[in-house]
């Protein structure tokens, strides 16, 4: 096929990158042969063909071949023997690559980080080591429907604690921390940020005003709120980042309490095609790079600050959010009590929900009618567990093991405790009320 | 069930935004349900949605989506159609086809009337494999640069045409084989072309029709009953029904069998591919080939936008008096639909007549397909292509992608279309302009 064989492959391909080439009727260079770089993700079509399409034209001595696994099933492929023969893990699945970066599992990312902060908040962006680093993240707050909003006659709040508002009642879509995979961290900013005891009396308050508590996070939270069932919705951005780029006429608003949800790149230890595997790490963290991940169908937020200055205004930039402490929240600090914390908020505001949202209803009601509840409130309120107690090693353990065991009789036997004393309590509430009149 | 009605909800929110013009939920047109489907209807749509988004997943492994390979191009069946809409081809060698494929036969026909698989190679090229199984190779694509066309006033059109080679060929040399490049079509609007009766395409193929232009049906072997119906889908007509489509998207994209197409896509030559492992028999199993089938039947055309504004008007007026609607005919008919009842008896515009054309050797593929001949194509449906630039970021057109913009692909117009394309280029330029605002509200 080629007219021209004395001409190297390489010089071909200079003379064409330069212009020099394009003669009509005359054939092309040959294409040479490509090193694979095999990459395993549960990133969707939408993103990995953009990076398959960009990468390639970046360094075209290297061909993307995707493996694409469920986060759950990535760890057992790079725990088979020479890790399947995969070069770069790279997924929104930060507890994997904290586990398998305690197995040895990777190798020193080593790629250049200028340009590239450690941290956003305290919100780190790089392991220590220096195994992994985030590509992109993925902020909490509030999805909200503007129209249904200014219906009611609410503003879109500024901060969790607002939420707590009898305005609020019914209103809120709740993702359940015991079934939502993005939800305990977020029950968690909230306690970090109002402190434990006022950070539960948040909670209650707003787990009673929730409208629908969501077993399935992901889009339907969103499909919620645009349906207008509830005009507001608990989530994380990227659920409805595109679908508000393409038209729904939903908007995400960040509290002045958010916490980010990042992606993360490694190296496999056994990586066939190790440069193979940098250029691409490389290349997913690089302007080029970044920038694909701000496209409207994908609106995912970059980790590279500069980037920020290209995209229109009304692009969130967590990084000057950062300034403003929205991401003073501390992931590592409390990453051990977050199986505790989502199994107790569970247990004590999500399960018979139906009666806390009611005693909350009649507080509101009492409190309207001038009526002093303060006593009831504060026992509303009250955390499930004092501080002291949730910071007991022996009650954290069968909760952070959760996820690694198959079974967790211990953790089970606890939340059987909470419930019933969470059931006693709202009885003991109810007949209070009763008493009062309210 | 409930969330899925949820999503439902979330459409019909962007559906009232695109009757405001909101430029933004635009790119949402392709992937809009028929409208009047209930309840369960809308969750059989939402389910096929998923299984046409989803990424397959290579076997062994713990998760129903398992079955990918061991020959395959994408992960995905939305890689090839995204947003429901086209493909693209690459701009050069380096570029790889990434909703793009090759199918590959020998000269001959097989025992079903078709076109003879490649003995090692199948009907695709499969650029991927699983791991131990080697891909079979890659094509690369270049482009020829031709001559300009002059068009009355002076305008000049710009032409280019693909050459391909084949590199990296792990199963032997491909000398003397047929190729045809085809870049992933839209897939709205299918339904209802599957709706239209045999008869109308049989009665358009005989009636007499200007300029010379003839239109023929292509007759190809139906799989589930072993007859040999008419053909309406694929750029040659090649394939007689949407679920037969889809189970051959399925297998021969992804490497994913069915219970129309229960052996996985390897030849005798590809022994690696023979003793690889298969997720299931078949791996996908009727409830999803039904759900995709349901979804795919369902997606509505795109409704066509500034119908009234005068130019349009007068483009439309042209398209018909330059002979264009000789084969891409503004009105069908559809009959009943015993399976699919929301697609009966409509009026439909897709400006197709869903017959093959000779359109000359300029964009000939040289490969016949049952009895479409080495030059023939099906006339493609119209509708919505003025969206594709706003929806696929990209404005190719044609079988393989080599026209850049809707006049590229006019001027590519030759055989029975000869007079149609002279006509064109001969128009005045505000005429040619009315013509392709007119394309553009499609
Ligand atoms: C590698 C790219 C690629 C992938 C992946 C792919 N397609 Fe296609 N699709 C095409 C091409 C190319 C055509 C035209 C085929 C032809 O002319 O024979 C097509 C045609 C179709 C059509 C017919 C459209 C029409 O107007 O006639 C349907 C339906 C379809 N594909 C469905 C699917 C489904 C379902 C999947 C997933 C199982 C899928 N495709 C995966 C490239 C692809
Ligand atoms: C003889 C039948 C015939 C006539 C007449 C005809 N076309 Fe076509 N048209 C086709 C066929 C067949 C193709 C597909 C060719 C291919 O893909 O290689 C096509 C493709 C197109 C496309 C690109 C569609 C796509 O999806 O990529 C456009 C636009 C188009 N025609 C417009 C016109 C216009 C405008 C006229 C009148 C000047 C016209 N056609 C006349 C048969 C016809």
């Amino acid at each position: 096929m080629n007219d021209n064989p004395d001409f190297s492959a390489l010089r071909r391909r200079l003379l064409l990158a330069l212009g020099a080439l394009p003669a009509a009727g005359r054939a092309a260079p040959a294409a040479p042969s490509r090193q694979p770089v095999v990459v395993l993700t549960s990133y969707n079509d939408e993103v990995f063909s953009r990076f398959e399409a960009a990468f390639e034209k970046a360094w075209p001595q290297y061909r993307l071949q995707l493996v694409w696994r469920m986060p759950h099933d990535a760890l057992p492929t790079l725990r088979q023997p020479r890790q399947s023969g995969i070069d770069v893990y790279w997924s929104a699945s930060p507890r994997n690559f904290a586990s398998l970066a305690a197995e040895g599992a990777w190798q020193a990312l080593a790629i250049d980080r200028d340009g590239l902060p450690g941290h956003v908040g305290r919100a780190r962006l790089a392991d220590a080591e220096g195994y992994y680093a985030a590509t992109e993240m993925a902020g909490y707050g509030f999805i909200v429907n503007p129209a249904e909003l200014a219906r009611l006659g609410l503003a879109v709040p500024q901060d969790w604690s607002e939420l707590a508002a009898p305005a609020w009642s019914g209103r809120i879509a709740l993702p359940d921390p015991g079934r939502v995979g993005f939800a305990p961290v977020m029950v968690d900013i909230v306690l970090q940020a109002y402190g434990w005891e006022r950070g539960w009396a948040v909670w209650s308050a707003i787990a009673g005003n929730a409208g629908s508590v969501m077993e399935a996070g992901s889009t339907f939270v969103t499909d919620e709120v645009a349906s207008g069932r509830c005009p507001l919705g608990l989530s994380i951005d990227f659920f409805s980042a595109a679908a508000i780029a393409n038209g729904a006429p939903l908007r995400f608003a960040y509290p002045a309490h958010s916490g980010i949800n990042p992606a993360h790149i490694a190296i496999c230890r056994d990586a066939p095609n190790p440069d193979g595997a940098r250029a691409f790490a490389d290349f997913v963290l690089s302007a080029a790079g970044q920038r694909l991940i701000t496209h409207r169908d994908i609106r995912k937020l970059p980790v590279r600050p500069a980037v920020y200055r290209e995209l229109p205004a009304d692009y969130f930039d967590p990084f000057r959010a950062a300034e403003r402490g929205v991401f003073d929240y501390d992931g590592d600090a409390t990453r051990d009590r977050l199986g505790l914390v989502a199994a107790l908020f569970a247990q004590t505001l999500t399960r018979e929900h139906g009666e806390l949202a009611g005693l909350w209803r009649r507080v509101h009601r009492a409190e309207a009618a001038g009526r002093d509840v303060g006593a009831v409130r504060r026992q509303l309120e009250a955390p499930p567990l004092s501080a002291a107690e949730a910071a007991d090693p022996a009650l954290l353990a069968p909760f952070r093991d959760r996820r690694e065991a198959a079974t967790a009789p211990a953790a089970n036997a606890l939340e059987a405790q909470w419930q019933q004393a969470s059931r006693a309590r709202r009885g003991d509430i109810a007949r209070r009320l009763d008493r009062m009149g309210a | 069930m409930r969330a899925l009605c949820l999503i439902f909800a979330l459409f019909c929110l962007s559906t009232a935004n695109a009757r405001a013009d909101d430029a933004a939920a635009l790119r949402e047109a392709y992937l809009q349900p028929l409208p009047g489907l209930d309840d369960a209807g809308r969750e059989r749509f939402f389910r096929g949605r998923s299984l046409f988004r989803q990424s397959w997943v290579i076997a062994p492994a713990d998760d129903k989506a398992a079955g990918l390979g061991p020959l395959y191009n994408r992960l995905a069946c939305i890689s090839c159609h995204q947003k429901n809409g086209r493909g693209r081809a690459p701009d050069g060698p380096d570029e790889r086809m990434l909703s793009m494929l090759v199918r590959l036969s020998v000269p001959g026909r097989a025992a079903d009337g078709g076109p003879k698989p490649h003995p090692a190679y199948g009907g695709q090229l499969n650029e991927e494999g699983v791991p131990g199984v080697p891909g079979e190779g890659r094509a690369a694509l270049s482009w020829i640069e031709l001559p300009a066309v002059t068009l009355a006033g002076g305008e000049k059109v710009a032409q280019r045409r693909p050459q391909v080679e084949f590199v990296d060929l792990a199963y032997g040399d491909l000398h003397g084989s047929l190729h045809s490049l085809r870049v992933g079509q839209p897939v709205y609007g299918l339904g209802l072309l599957e709706a239209v009766p045999a008869a109308t395409l049989l009665r358009l193929a005989r009636e007499a029709k200007p300029d010379g232009v003839r239109g023929r049906v292509n007759r190809v072997r139906d799989v589930a009953t072993g007859r040999d119906v008419v053909g309406r889908f694929g750029f040659k007509a090649n394939m007689p029904n949407l679920r037969q489509q889809i189970a051959g998207a399925f297998v021969g994209d992804l490497g994913i069998t069915s219970p129309l197409f229960p052996s996985e896509n390897c030849t005798a030559a590809q022994a690696a591919c023979r003793v690889a492992p298969s997720a299931a028999h078949p791996e996908l199993p009727a409830a999803d080939l039904d759900a995709i089938e349901f979804y795919l039947a369902h997606v509505a055309p795109p409704p066509q936008r500034d119908a009234d504004a005068p130019q349009v008007r007068d483009g439309a007026a042209l398209f018909e008096r330059i002979g264009c609607t000789a084969c891409h005919r503004p009105e069908l008919r559809t009959g009943p639909a015993p399976r699919f009842p929301l697609t009966a008896g409509r009026h439909i515009a897709p400006y197709t007549d869903l017959l093959l054309h000779d359109l000359g050797p300029g964009l000939a593929d040289g490969r016949p397909d049952y009895r479409a001949g080495p030059r023939q194509w099906r006339t493609p449906p119209l509708w919505g292509i003025g969206l594709v630039p706003r929806i696929n970021e990209h404005s190719q057109y044609l079988h393989d992608g080599r026209a850049r913009n809707l006049q590229e692909a006019v001027v590519w117009h030759d055989g029975e279309a000869a007079a149609a394309r002279r006509r064109y280029v001969e128009l005045a330029p505000e005429a040619r302009r009315a013509l392709l605002a007119f394309l553009e509200s499609l």
